[in-house]
């Protein structure tokens, strides 16, 4: 296709630029997404449930309930949550903190049924690991708060903005020459070549996840703005129905049996399954209890699973992520995007492909930043400082921020046992590991610290199975190290991989390719 | 507007093009998201047609920015745009006031 000069030149300069500002944040909000899409399983890996939870008795959830209930009947009228998904129940309230916001010493106590029928309860920190690969997933690890948010979520917003300005403006400057050269991945013209082969390929083969992933970031981040704008259009028209409210509180004494919530939940939706009931404010005019739903065999809307909305005493439906019926249309699009987002569709095969499509999703971002450093050197036919500040900023953020989560998965994992708030040992260790190898990479110059951090990347994912290895040496009842196997064998994978790129790396660097941030004159 | 006949250079004004993609790409997007929520399928009442809504503007805005960086120039970048982002807020306050 025809573009005329001009446009195809003003598309380079958005394209390069969009990409420059924002490409290093996506980087990083692209591969902890990935890890996301496993966190629980990575939470299962660092921090397994204790020994003697696992080892509770098999009970019905409602015997529990009743004997918490006439135990510690503040805590659980206050809320609780009830973990229903496996054969033995066991529920939890927050003794310190709560749910909201970002607490990192929230503190859980844990109750269910020792083996002879009595409630027995135990108090932990509550393991935040998940959560804070959520996190850097949704704030690049950016600090600070505004309002109820994380100042991170609102500049990754900005960045969505850019992306996709940078996705379109990518398109634009391959029209020319998509269809000739659009499966070609030409080795044969030297590395920066199939590079860009490479970036291509991979940019638009993944178009359309590229701008489901961009608007419903910029959401995510400003939705609360956009409705705001909205209103003034809707004028007397309120943009939502409030639940009439009710004066009289409730009383946890009168709590409906969970069957008959269960019933009713199995009622709005008989494929789902209810694994998961959190019960809020029960001795409040406003309880409410939220359950999570699961249907491996059709796509959820949440991160995980369903939600069903439902009011703990009346047992009224109150709104859910799967609306039923044909009110439900608008709703139901809407609940699309989210599950285009979290990749909760098609089960296992969804989360591996997501996995997949966030990797490489984090190469674009990579392979973006690494081939203008490149052209920027040919062009000018030397190493200007920017170009070298921008190579060494590139290695030292990509590769320091994936070697920051590696080093606080082993280390995490090892130091389990010990007296550290681990909660807060995982932040230090992230972020000494990502600033040292980000002032290690401008120490060394780029093309050093990337043949290290590759290879400490390597290292970093053989240190997993050597982390499992030692908390079964140090402490052999405790857990069960064979229900997250997967995440050492995958580490291994990993470690393979990285050393391959190490490899591929080193020997860029010593072929004196003219004038790339890779060759050899260049410190 | 150029009545001359004569094709103005391109020139790439990229501040104005800009500012033209972010704000009235902006406006645009909301007229015409509001015209779709009281006038499109299902009308205003809708149930949770407002959580569409709210989700369809940033893919709209992003198109129209996207698009700014087209026009010859940063003036009619903001006269093509202008002209039918006012054009559609006339429309939506008529409608609205005749209502």
């Amino acid at each position: 296709m025809k573009v005329k000069a001009e446009i195809l030149r003003t598309y380079q300069s958005v394209h390069t630029w969009t990409g420059i500002c924002a490409g290093l944040l996506l980087f990083i909000g692209f591969y902890a997404g990935s890890l996301t899409m496993f966190k629980h399983q990575l939470q299962a890996w660092i921090a397994p449930i204790p020994a003697e939870l696992a080892a509770a008795t098999a009970v019905p959830p409602q015997q529990l309930i009743d004997k918490a209930i006439a135990a510690y009947p503040q805590a659980m009228a206050k809320g609780f949550e009830l973990d229903i998904a496996h054969e033995v129940p066991y529920l939890s309230w927050y003794s310190q903190g709560g749910a909201r916001g970002m607490n990192l010493d929230n503190q859980l106590t844990y109750a269910f049924l020792n083996e002879h029928g009595e409630l027995t309860t135990h108090v932990a920190g509550e393991n935040k690991f998940a959560d804070l690969i959520d996190y850097l997933h949704r704030s690049g690890g950016l600090f600070g708060e505004i309002g109820h948010d994380q100042l991170g979520v609102y500049v990754l917003g900005i960045a969505a903005l850019l992306y996709f300005l940078a996705l379109v403006s990518g398109v634009v400057i391959l029209l020319p020459t998509l269809t000739k050269t659009f499966f070609a991945l030409r080795k044969e013209k030297g590395a920066s070549r199939l590079w860009l082969d490479s970036h291509n390929l991979v940019g638009i083969v993944s178009l359309p996840f590229h701008i489901v992933i961009a608007f419903s970031v910029f959401v995510f981040a400003y939705h609360d703005f956009l409705y705001d704008g909205l209103g003034k259009f809707y004028g007397d028209k309120p943009l939502f129905n409030m639940p009439p409210k009710t004066e009289q509180p409730y009383h946890i004494n009168d709590l409906p049996k969970l069957e008959l919530l269960l019933e009713k939940a199995h009622a709005y939706s008989g494929q789902h399954t209810t694994v998961h009931v959190s019960y809020n404010r029960l001795n409040s005019p406003a309880p409410f209890a939220t359950l999570k739903m699961e249907n491996p065999s059709a796509l959820v809307r949440g991160p995980d699973t369903d939600y069903l909305f439902m009011h703990p005493y009346t047992l009224d439906v109150q709104n859910s992520s799967f609306p039923q019926g044909v009110t439900g249309t608008w709703g139901n699009t809407v609940a699309t995007f989210f599950s285009l987002h979290f990749g909760t569709y098609g089960g296992n095969w969804g989360r591996w492909g997501y996995f997949l499509m966030g990797l490489l999703g984090a190469f674009l971002f990579y392979s973006g930043n690494l081939l203008w450093l490149d052209k920027r050197t040919r062009k000018d036919g030397e190493q200007k400082r920017s170009t070298l500040f921008m190579a060494k900023l590139t290695i030292g953020v990509c590769l320091g921020s994936m070697l920051g989560v590696v080093v606080t998965l082993v280390l995490g994992k090892a130091l389990q046992q010990s007296a550290f708030a681990l909660n807060e040992l995982y932040l230090w260790i992230y972020y000494l590991t990502f600033g040292a190898f980000i002032g290690l990479s401008f120490w060394l110059g780029a093309r050093k610290a990337s043949v290290f951090g590759l290879k400490a990347l390597a290292l970093g994912c053989l240190g997993l199975p050597l982390a499992t290895m030692f908390v079964q040496y140090t402490n052999p009842y405790a857990v069960s190290w064979l229900d997250s196997i997967w995440v050492d064998v995958f580490g291994v994978v990993f470690a393979g991989i990285f050393l391959f790129a190490a490899s591929k790396t080193k020997r860029r660097s010593q072929s004196r390719e003219a004038s790339s941030i890779w060759s050899m004159q260049v410190a | 507007m150029e009545t001359s006949g004569q094709v103005q250079a391109f020139q790439a004004d990229w501040l104005s093009k800009t500012l033209a993609g972010m704000l009235l790409g902006l406006a645009l997007a909301y007229v015409c998201i509001a015209l779709f929520a009281w006038y499109g399928p299902g009308g205003i009442d809708a149930q949770d047609k407002v959580q569409f809504n709210m989700w369809m503007i940033a893919p709209l805005w992003f198109s129209i920015f996207s698009a700014t960086y087209v026009f010859r120039t940063g003036k009619r970048a903001w006269l093509l745009l202008g002209i039918p982002t006012l054009a559609l807020y006339g429309v939506f306050f008529l409608l609205r006031s005749m209502a």
